[in-house]
């Protein structure tokens, strides 16, 4: 019993010691209203049409927000974000397909001719806190 | 909230711009001197012609012109507004191709009794406030790629305002073909930011040839070459929309003017053809000459109604106008070429100062019909080679018999050196020849006063005069071109050459 609860411990341990969360500041929404999505990918597949591992919504009442994302496993990470500034909760685009509200991708990266690529915008999550500033001017 | 609707969400921002895959940036780091920029500083040394494509300075023009003879004639009073390429180079190092350059609006100010004044800004884009501020080009342009260039978020950041200009219900808009009109101030030439003509149209390709019906309707279009689809634009003569549409299956070409008749858009698509998104974007074509050069008359009253005709390959810049008769013959005419050398060829190399007969643009006008059924005539006048073509903004899109444009001879490579009057009734030309040390540009018509028979009023244009190194303005008896000018100014510099003018009364 006791081995068993040691054991259990170490594991947990181990999980702990190998757990990330990751605190996003964006910087330069140029108006006070609606809020900014944000989505997490954790692989090339999941980035270039895929599942997000983890989604938030934060309401903007100024020109920056922090978004805090917890338990994530440690690895390779690239978000997609934007300011969804008539909170329709839809990034508005105009009749040809392009946003026509702001948004952004992690290390600031942009793309040519549609989003930025997964290798423009993977960024790492170390174990423990970590931290990433963005900024959609 | 739950993840579904971001994910959602999040996937459409994805499928942004068709999903194209990002390509990766030609980003190094510059090692020896950018060689385009070395020849073209070699060339200014020994060829005025060069001041054409020189940068002109940041901060613009302000000046009064200096009267060479004549005076201004009675009635003509109003501002000249032209918009063209003036910045080309930063950080020694030079766009390769003309189109790149950031737009610089002037105007001329044609005042009886006063100087003739000119003063000029550049437009206050994003780009060109970020690559002011930084000291160098930071985006990808039209035809250039310029070192450690950064992405996009859309059109607009690389717009460079740089095509035409026009009024609409007395706002000034400086115009480009990929991206948004952008709003200036008509008497200070400040710049006000991006026309957004409504909720979903925002950002959308608003092309640098509006026409505009008798009844002040505004018609225009812009290009989706990779959705083969063209936004179509109607605004009424207040200023506010009245429709704006995709319309698809319409071939990817390079599309930079159109024409109206009564009834109907028509649209030359050329044989330079979308292929694949590329950097620059100008990459993106491919001279395709295995298909038709196609002709497609979309119906103004309802977009889903159009006729079609495929003409021999062919390409184009200008349209000089067109009408439709009763039985929905098209006439149409414009200048024409047999291939795109001077979009993919021509206009980079005057980026190193030296214009090569091999790639130079071989445009003639052509008068084309089109006959309900899919037949075609068309007719093309070999006098001279042509750009520029104009007609008197009244008859636009009605039966007329004159167009108006510069000319030049094969083998002369710096530039129109002609103002020509052609008679598409009788076949008739009447030119003036500055001779070679004058290029001219496009010549505008200015109506003599509202019951003016179609070409009774003036034609205004500028010229680079290579000799005095300096910018001129000309006013002919549009009756009457091969008596030269009647009044001429002259500035005390050389301005870049500029493409597309309109005329302000005052």
């Amino acid at each position: 019993m006791m081995f068993s609860a040691l054991t259990l411990a170490a594991a947990l341990g181990a999980a702990a010691s190998d757990e990330a969360s990751l605190t996003v500041q964006v910087e330069g929404l140029e108006t006070p209203q609606g809020a900014v999505m944000m989505a997490l990918f954790d692989a090339p597949d999941a980035w270039d049409g895929g599942e997000a591992v983890a989604g938030q919504r934060v309401a903007v009442d100024g020109e920056s927000v922090t978004i805090e994302f917890g338990a994530l496993p440690a690895g390779e990470y690239a978000i997609r974000m934007f300011h969804d500034v008539d909170g329709d909760g839809e990034l508005d685009m105009n009749l040809m397909g392009i946003p026509s509200e702001p948004f952004g991708f992690s290390n600031n990266a942009r793309g040519r001719f549609g989003p930025a690529s997964w290798e423009d915008a993977v960024f790492t999550l170390a174990p423990g806190e970590n931290t990433h500033a963005l900024d959609l001017r | 909230m739950g993840l579904e609707p971001n994910r959602r969400h999040m996937l459409t921002l994805l499928a942004a711009a068709g999903g194209a895959a990002s390509l990766p940036g030609l980003a190094f780091a510059r090692e020896s001197a950018d060689p385009v920029y070395t020849a073209f500083e070699a060339a200014r040394e020994r060829d005025p012609w060069t001041l054409g494509f020189a940068d002109a300075p940041a901060e613009g023009f302000d000046t009064v012109a200096r009267r060479l003879h004549g005076r201004l004639p009675d009635g003509l009073s109003g501002v000249l507004h032209r918009n063209g390429p003036a910045r080309f180079s930063r950080d020694e190092w030079r766009y390769r191709h003309w189109f790149d350059g950031d737009g610089l609006v002037h105007g001329w100010r044609l005042t009886p009794g006063e100087d003739v004044t000119h003063h000029a800004r550049f437009v206050q884009t994003p780009k060109w406030r970020a690559e002011e501020a930084a000291g160098r080009f930071l985006m990808p342009t039209f035809g250039s790629n310029p070192p450690n260039s950064q992405g996009m978020r859309g059109p607009d950041d690389m717009n460079a305002a740089n095509t035409s200009v026009i009024v609409i219900n007395g706002e000034l808009m400086a115009l480009w073909e990929g991206g948004s009109a952008w709003q200036l101030d008509a008497d200070t030439l400040e710049s006000r930011g991006p026309r957004n003509w409504g909720e979903g149209l925002g950002g959308l390709p608003f092309s640098a040839h509006p026409k505009v019906d008798p009844d002040g309707t505004v018609w225009n279009f812009g290009q989706a070459p990779a959705q083969d689809a063209l936004v179509l634009w109607q605004i009424g003569a207040d200023g506010q929309l009245r429709r704006a549409e995709m319309v698809g299956d319409v071939p990817g070409g390079m599309i930079h003017d159109f024409a109206v008749t009564e009834r109907s858009l028509v649209f030359l698509v050329g044989n330079l053809r979308w292929q694949t998104p590329r950097l620059p974007y100008l990459d993106s074509f491919r001279w395709d000459d295995s298909r038709a050069m196609r002709v497609i008359a979309i119906d103004k009253a309802d977009w889903s109604q159009r006729r079609s005709w495929d003409l021999p390959p062919g390409f184009l810049f200008h349209v000089g106008g067109a009408w439709e008769d009763r039985d929905g013959t098209i006439h149409v005419d414009a200048a024409l070429s047999e291939d795109s050398r001077m979009a993919t060829d021509g206009a980079r190399d005057v980026m190193r100062g030296t214009p090569r007969p091999e790639s130079d643009g071989i445009s003639r006008m052509r008068k084309i019909t089109l006959y309900p059924g899919g037949r075609f005539e068309q007719a093309e006048f070999t006098d001279c080679l042509a750009e520029f073509p104009q007609v008197d903004p009244r008859f636009i899109g009605l039966p007329r018999r004159y167009t108006w444009h510069v000319g030049w001879q094969r083998q002369q490579l710096r530039g129109a050196t002609r103002i020509v009057r052609r008679d598409l009734v009788s076949g008739e030309t009447r030119g003036f020849d500055f001779g070679e040390d004058i290029a001219v540009e496009e010549p505008l018509f200015i109506p003599a006063h509202a019951g003016a028979t179609e070409g009774e009023g003036w034609l205004v244009h500028t010229a680079l005069n290579k000799r005095e190194r300096a910018t001129e303005l000309h006013i002919f008896n549009a009756a009457h071109v091969e008596d030269g000018p009647q009044a001429s100014w002259r500035l005390p510099y050389a301005c870049p050459f500029g493409f597309h003018g309109c005329w302000r009364p005052v």
